[in-house]
């Protein structure tokens, strides 16, 4: 006798109900109980949810319906999904194979002093390429060399992508409320949402072995802060300055290219930088679905007991992420586009 | 005169707020400022504004602040839009510009001059002052030759290589009017330009725009809360209260003649002496005067007064030029120097 029998024979709902009922057990719980010969005694009074509604009035459906509605409904929509995406991802794959290609095939001594005239170039301090190059060799000393740079050109590829698209994202959204109020709760779903979780649709949509898939997870992940903090660096360009640009019969392209980018640029650096960091934070977990680098290393560690392949890796993911900080925030602080110390 | 105005602004209202048309109907009807913000929650900012303003002249608006002198002078170059009214430059009418031809307009006709300055920071100063440039698309060179000029003559030749942060505010706002110089437009907007430099600079400043302005000739628009700085500098004055025209004419006229009590009180804090012109003042040539001497229609009063050496008894003849006007008596010029009282104040 379940708790909700007397309301729905009150309603008068009892005929309706009982031609959904079945006798068989609902549950594992129902399963084991009914072996042992015995009535499952519930709390006094159970929440009206609905697997304690079901146990009276059997039309109404479990909640494992409801799971199992939402997965039947992905899988319908998956083949139209499919056709879409599959052709417009695809150019994300062939980057991502070209970059890993290309960040193997060049040899050390080649690759390493192009990645020191990088780090010169964007921060134009001693100090930190000489870093870089300390932190580089120890990487490879350590025969950490290969998937550090598989981690890397991953990055590489992600961050790229991740700008291209949220610079023009978030310069949309500066433009309209409309937009901004309607996008910014998607970018907080992609922040909140916990990573593994968006990991499930993307392995049901795409195979595997296409390296697009952690692509995709990397760029949703990290494309946040640079639509974020790009909406809100032109959103906080002195509105003075965009009137007397307004004043002198500026269009919106020449006010957009040489006044608004220009001062907002600083805070989309700071977006760059940090969806730098979310991608690296991201490329562990992505290992999970088959990337390549460091993070198939923390797997390895976790998976196998392997205490010290484990921590060896996880360092070299922290020497990574603090290059990679270094450099752009020494870049970061190089745009000082006001001009206010000599 | 019979030249048409350069600038014309005709039965010009603005009101903030949601529904803007709506509440205009009210004002119209007679609804004053207080009441619409109360019963219809709308911002009256300007109200039936009728000005017109001559080629060649400085016409100034002055008001204090909320009295929406600041919103007016958008409205020239619909940096902000009239909710009725018709705006005329040229002989165009600026309300039926699209969106291309109101960025032309805005290049070729009018160029402005802020209060806070509002130059890229990011920019040297010379490609500020280049800007108006720039943005009508003339070549480099163009750019350069034409706002090196401008900046020597506002005296910042040796800056311009620097950043607007590494300027004081006087030297900034030297920029600012390189800048609208640059842009060689007739017509010239100027936003409270001195209102945030301190004294002595702002003296200058003003003389400077003066002189400017004697070689130029350019239909200025300035706009200001300082009745000394808008006496100095005015052909045509405009004073403004609570978005509404109180009194407009030529300086002289409005300092001898206040329209109302409000303009009464604002007028008689004034140094008069130094403001007011023996032609406000003199009267005609009786025969039989002895005249003390001779003096300019032009000389202020402060200097008549260091001439006489304070004596009230002598008489003066007033000369244009060569040519005999008029004749001052310096009991008229000392009883003009009193204000007249505020009708209110009885």
């Amino acid at each position: 006798m379940a708790f909700y029998d007397g309301l729905f024979n009150t309603l008068g709902l009892k005929e309706w109900c009982s031609q959904g009922s079945s006798e068989a057990p609902m549950s594992m719980a129902d399963l084991l109980a009914k072996g042992k010969g015995e009535e499952v005694t519930g709390p006094l009074f159970p929440f009206p949810s609905l697997d304690n509604l079901n146990e009276s009035c059997g039309n109404i459906s479990q909640t494992r319906d409801v799971t199992k509605g939402i997965e039947e409904g992905f899988l319908a929509i998956k083949p139209a999904m499919k056709t879409v995406l599959d052709p417009i991802t695809q150019p994300l794959s062939w980057l991502l194979d070209g970059a890993l290609w290309t960040f193997e095939a060049v040899p050390w001594f080649i690759m390493i002093p192009i990645l020191l005239a990088i780090s010169w170039y964007a921060s134009r301090s001693k100090a930190v390429t000489i870093f870089v190059a300390i932190a580089i060799l120890l990487l490879a000393l350590v025969d950490h060399y290969d998937v550090a740079m598989q981690t890397l050109s991953i990055i590489f590829v992600c961050t790229g992508i991740s700008v291209l698209l949220g610079v023009p994202i978030g310069i949309a959204m500066s433009k309209s409320d409309r937009l901004q109020k309607s996008t910014v709760p998607i970018l907080d779903l992609l922040q909140t949402l916990p990573s593994f979780v968006y990991l499930i649709p993307l392995i049901f949509l795409f195979s595997v072995a296409e390296s697009k898939l952690y692509g995709i997870a990397i760029i949703l992940y990290a494309i946040v802060p640079v639509i974020r903090l790009t909406d809100l660096g032109i959103r906080l360009v002195d509105k003075d300055v965009i009137e007397a640009a307004n004043a002198f019969g500026m269009d919106s392209k020449q006010r957009l290219v040489g006044v608004e980018l220009p001062l907002a640029l600083p805070n989309i650096m700071a977006g760059v930088n940090q969806t730098i960091m979310m991608s690296l934070a991201m490329v562990v977990i992505a290992s999970l679905v088959s990337a390549p680098g460091l993070g198939v290393n923390v797997l390895r560690g976790i998976r196998n007991l392997e205490l010290g392949v484990g921590i060896v890796a996880g360092i070299g993911i922290v020497i990574l992420a603090v290059i990679l900080d270094r450099v752009s925030k020494a870049a970061l602080s190089r745009v000082d586009m006001t001009h206010k110390t000599h | 005169m019979s030249t048409k105005p350069k600038v014309s602004l005709r039965g010009l209202f603005k009101i903030f707020g949601a529904n803007g048309k709506e509440a205009l109907q009210h004002v119209k009807n007679g609804m004053g400022k207080e009441d619409l913000l109360a019963q219809h929650q709308h911002v009256l900012g300007l109200q039936d504004i009728n000005v017109d303003m001559q080629a060649g002249e400085i016409t100034v608006v002055m008001g204090l602040s909320g009295s929406g002198k600041s919103t007016l002078i958008r409205h020239l170059n619909r940096l902000i839009d009239p909710t009725d009214g018709e705006i005329w430059v040229d002989g165009e009418d600026v309300m039926k510009l699209n969106e291309d031809e109101l960025c032309k307009i805005r290049q070729d006709k009018m160029s402005m001059v802020f209060q806070k300055f509002a130059l890229l920071p990011h920019r040297t100063v010379l490609q500020n002052a280049g800007m108006a440039l720039k943005v009508r698309g003339e070549s480099e060179e163009t750019q350069n030759s034409e706002a090196m000029k401008w900046l020597e003559r506002v005296g910042l030749q040796g800056f311009e290589n620097h950043y607007p942060a590494q300027l004081s505010g006087g030297m900034q706002q030297r920029v600012g009017i390189a800048r609208a110089l640059t842009a060689n437009t007739d017509i010239m907007l100027m936003d409270e330009a001195f209102s945030a430099l301190d004294p002595l600079i702002r003296t200058d400043m003003q003389d400077l725009l003066l002189e400017l302005q004697q070689e130029l000739h350019k239909t200025i628009v300035f706009i200001t809360h300082d009745l000394d700085e808008a006496l100095k500098l005015a052909d045509h004055l405009v004073i403004l209260k609570d978005g509404a025209v109180v009194q407009q004419g030529e300086p002289q006229g409005i300092l001898l003649n206040p329209a109302d009590p409000y303009i009464e009180d604002f007028v008689s804090d004034i140094n008069r002496a130094r403001v007011l012109k023996v032609s406000s003042v003199m009267g005609k040539v009786k025969k039989g005067a002895k005249y003390a001497g001779d003096v300019q229609i032009g000389d202020n009063l402060e200097s008549m007064i260091a001439l006489s050496n304070g004596e009230t008894g002598k008489i003066y003849r007033v000369l244009d030029g060569k040519e005999v006007i008029g004749q001052l008596d310096m009991l008229d010029l000392v009883k003009s120097l009193v204000p007249r009282i505020s009708s209110g104040k009885g």
